[in-house]
């Protein structure tokens, strides 16, 4: 076996693949070794340079937070909620534009848009707009309805604004994904099953379905994993857990911990936490799914 | 059974393999060789001050670094602007790593955990006790030290709150909180009828501790005692925190949901009376032809004290990781950036106090009656405590005040919710 990989053909394709795999090692390898080092550590602002060892002190603070579990529920109703509404969104505009409509290049460039945009601007300008009394979604509101909501000065008001920032962020990404697997998918299935009398609804269930998995698998994968890792949006929106660091997820509040209060080793046992939370779900996921597997085996 | 012989084709394609390889092989090469040609190009050496300025006063520190560049052309100057908290993580991150900017400018109250960090260098090797001379002591000392050592120099002093008043809508300002009352309930106007206000009395960035600690003095308590033990869960704050609870809520003369940027925003288009704000922010109402008067922060009836908002010096500290050459260029940058000339221009723009002796005696600040108001203020100011706990002192305040705002809490659970956070914070830190 051993000869197999190290026979000369192989010894040319390592030698190929080595700057990329020291660069690897060098920003991804080394940088997590020392993370599951300090995680072990009491490293905080009193003990940066003199840290020492002290066990499993740092996940045993973790775990018996009440901050994690209230902020681990938080986390996973925001990542379920924004991917229900990133793949419904983002299949349905994707089913449209897949049609023979007017202007249909227009309407795509126009949805992509969101996604064109950078986070940081997109995030602070629906902050300004989730603004109770000078918002445009308050005002707009008011106009409508002759409703004044508080959205960033209450907890779940707060985490709706966040919800929607990254809704109107993710969806063009699955819409482009579904489209691409739309494109992929052969008319000639959905003339032979018109011909079978097949209903719109049948179709869509029995063959565009179907067919777009092996391609929305991986994206939904991807988008779990961004979503649950969106520091971003939840930090600019809330103010950076606004109010009362009750507008978190767990990267945000990981964040805070380590860089507002510099708790270092609490805040590394607690990134551990979440990167074994992922990782259980990536690998349970993948296998569920069978998503690595070639599409056409 | 004859086995197939090279075919002239066969010699011919395979050469031509060869030459095809040959070439591509070159080509990589001269690229790469390009490309590590360039990167080894001598570039100018990069000296940058981080600060946390308003554009008016970035445009003076442009123009002082652009100044100072024609000394050095060898070295290129240049400024990062920050929002004071995200400068402090950045900075400490980046010093963290070896790299970072060659000056940091901001208040005191960082010096403590950047000393912690390591992350900046002691001063007092570096400068002549004649230089060290020239800043003022009185009102504040513009030279801070922590654990013995000179870890800041200032170009300003103050970056205190005041009460800033547009003197079109407020001829007299109000010298009691019950004066404020009655006067932001004729202020506070509702033109279309719709129900709302269409103008308040006064916004500011109210659920921001720093600009809740002068109210707490101003019904006679403090954040710490004498061991800088917090001192949070007392009467004091309890009355401070339903004042300002009050003023939103009961008279309605201030707006919901008003962070710095809606306060400051709502001030500059007229759309509140007064706002209560600090010497970095005048800069930009004068340019915006805003006709302010300047005054201390109402009088509290009940103590009959004045709300002492911190005082503290502005100005820059040094990355621990310079050396050599470029250490020695960012002293006599540091030395041009508080020379008298150069504190003058920020007095000029922002009505700043300078630190300077010889510029705090100019009569651009003798005879300027926003200045004049401003070291008034000064006088009943407290000095920020240049410790680390005033951070997690910070930080434990936010959450439980900002609950009072949302009805999460009444301000006598927020108050015993701040010191329990704030105990907990130190205690995390210090074991």
């Amino acid at each position: 076996m051993s000869g197999y990989f190290f026979s000369r053909k192989n010894r040319l394709v390592y030698l190929y693949v080595m700057p990329a795999m020291l660069v690897m090692a060098l920003i991804v390898l080394w940088p997590f070794v020392y993370n599951v080092v300090i995680s072990f550590s009491d490293m905080n602002l009193t003990h940066f340079k003199n840290w020492k060892i002290i066990g499993l002190r740092n996940y045993v603070a973790v775990l018996s937070d009440t901050n994690f579990w209230y902020f681990f529920f938080k986390t996973i109703l925001w990542t379920v909620l924004n991917l229900i509404f990133h793949v419904g969104i983002g299949v349905m505009l994707a089913l449209i534009i897949n049609e023979d409509i007017k202007a249909k290049s227009f309407f795509r460039t126009l949805l992509i848009l969101p996604w064109a945009v950078p986070q940081y601007i997109t995030a602070l300008t629906w902050r300004g707009m989730f603004n109770s009394e000078y918002g445009a979604v308050n005002l707009l509101l008011d106009h409508l309805f002759g409703l004044q909501v508080p959205w960033l000065s209450t907890e779940w008001g707060a985490f709706t604004a966040c919800l929607i920032t990254n809704i109107w962020l993710g969806f063009p990404f699955m819409m482009i994904i579904a489209l691409g697997g739309l494109q992929s998918i052969p008319k000639s299935l959905y003339e032979a099953a018109e011909i079978d009398g097949a209903s719109r609804w049948q179709q869509f269930k029995d063959i565009t379905v179907p067919l777009l998995k092996p391609v929305m698998v991986p994206a939904i994968t991807l988008g779990v994993i961004w979503t649950f890792n969106n520091f971003n949006v939840v930090w600019l929106v809330s103010n950076g857990g606004e109010p009362s660091d009750k507008t978190h997820i767990l990267v945000s509040w990981v964040y805070k911990a380590g860089f507002t209060y510099f708790r270092m080793g609490y805040a590394a046992a607690f990134s551990m936490i979440i990167f074994a939370i992922l990782l259980v779900f990536g690998w349970r996921f993948i296998k569920h799914t069978k998503a690595t597997e070639n599409v056409y085996s | 059974m004859s086995y197939p012989q090279f075919t002239d084709d066969f010699k011919q394609d395979k050469k031509l393999l060869f030459r095809t390889k040959l070439w591509v092989t070159i080509i990589h090469l001269v690229f790469v060789s390009v490309l590590i040609l360039m990167g080894c190009a001598k570039k100018k050496e990069k000296i940058i001050v981080w600060s946390s300025m308003r554009p008016v006063e970035r445009a003076v520190l442009d123009s002082l670094l652009k100044e100072f560049s024609t000394s050095y052309p060898q070295f290129e100057f240049s400024q990062l602007f920050y929002a004071p908290e995200e400068a402090r993580t950045n900075f400490i991150i980046s010093a963290l790593a070896g790299k970072g900017p060659a000056l940091i400018h901001g208040a005191s109250d960082n010096i403590g955990p950047f000393v912690e960090l390591g992350v900046i260098r002691p001063m007092e090797d570096l400068f002549s006790k004649n230089y060290l001379n020239t800043f003022i002591e009185k009102p504040i000392p513009a030279k801070t030290y922590f654990r013995g050592h000179l870890y800041q120099i200032a170009d300003r002093v103050g970056n205190h709150l005041c009460l800033v008043y547009n003197k079109k809508l407020v001829p007299t300002p109000p010298k009691t909180m019950s004066e404020l009352i009655e006067m932001g309930k004729k202020l506070t106007v509702d033109e279309n009828g719709d129900g709302k206000p269409d103008r308040y009395a006064i916004a500011w960035n109210y659920t921001e501790p720093f600009f809740f600690i002068p109210f707490i003095t101003g019904y006679g308590g403090w954040i710490f005692d004498k061991n800088y033990h917090p001192t949070l869960n007392t009467e004091a704050t309890r009355k401070a925190a339903q004042l300002i609870y009050d003023l939103v809520n009961k008279y309605k003369i201030m707006p919901k949901e008003c962070d710095y940027e809606i306060a400051n925003a709502l001030f500059k288009d007229g759309l509140t009376a007064m706002i209560i704000n600090g010497p970095w922010s005048w800069g930009t109402y004068l340019k915006n032809k805003i006709p302010i008067g300047i005054a201390r922060i109402p009088k509290i009836d009940e103590t009959g004290l004045w709300p002492a908002p911190l005082v503290s010096p502005m100005g820059y500290s040094m990355n621990v990781n310079l050396r050599g050459k470029k250490l020695e260029i960012t002293k006599e940058l540091l030395k041009f950036l508080t020379s008298k000339q150069a504190v003058l221009r920020y007095t000029r723009v922002s009505g700043t106090i300078p630190s300077v002796k010889a510029a705090f005696k100019d009569s651009l600040v003798q005879n300027n009656p926003l200045i004049k108001a401003s070291l008034d203020q000064v006088m009943v100011g407290r000095p920020m405590p240049v410790v680390t706990e005033m951070r997690w002192i910070f930080d434990a305040m936010r959450p439980a005040y900002q609950g009072i705002f949302t009805g999460q809490v009444t301000p006598e659970q927020a108050v015993k919710q701040m010191q329990k956070l704030a105990e907990k914070l130190i205690k995390e830190n210090r074991e």
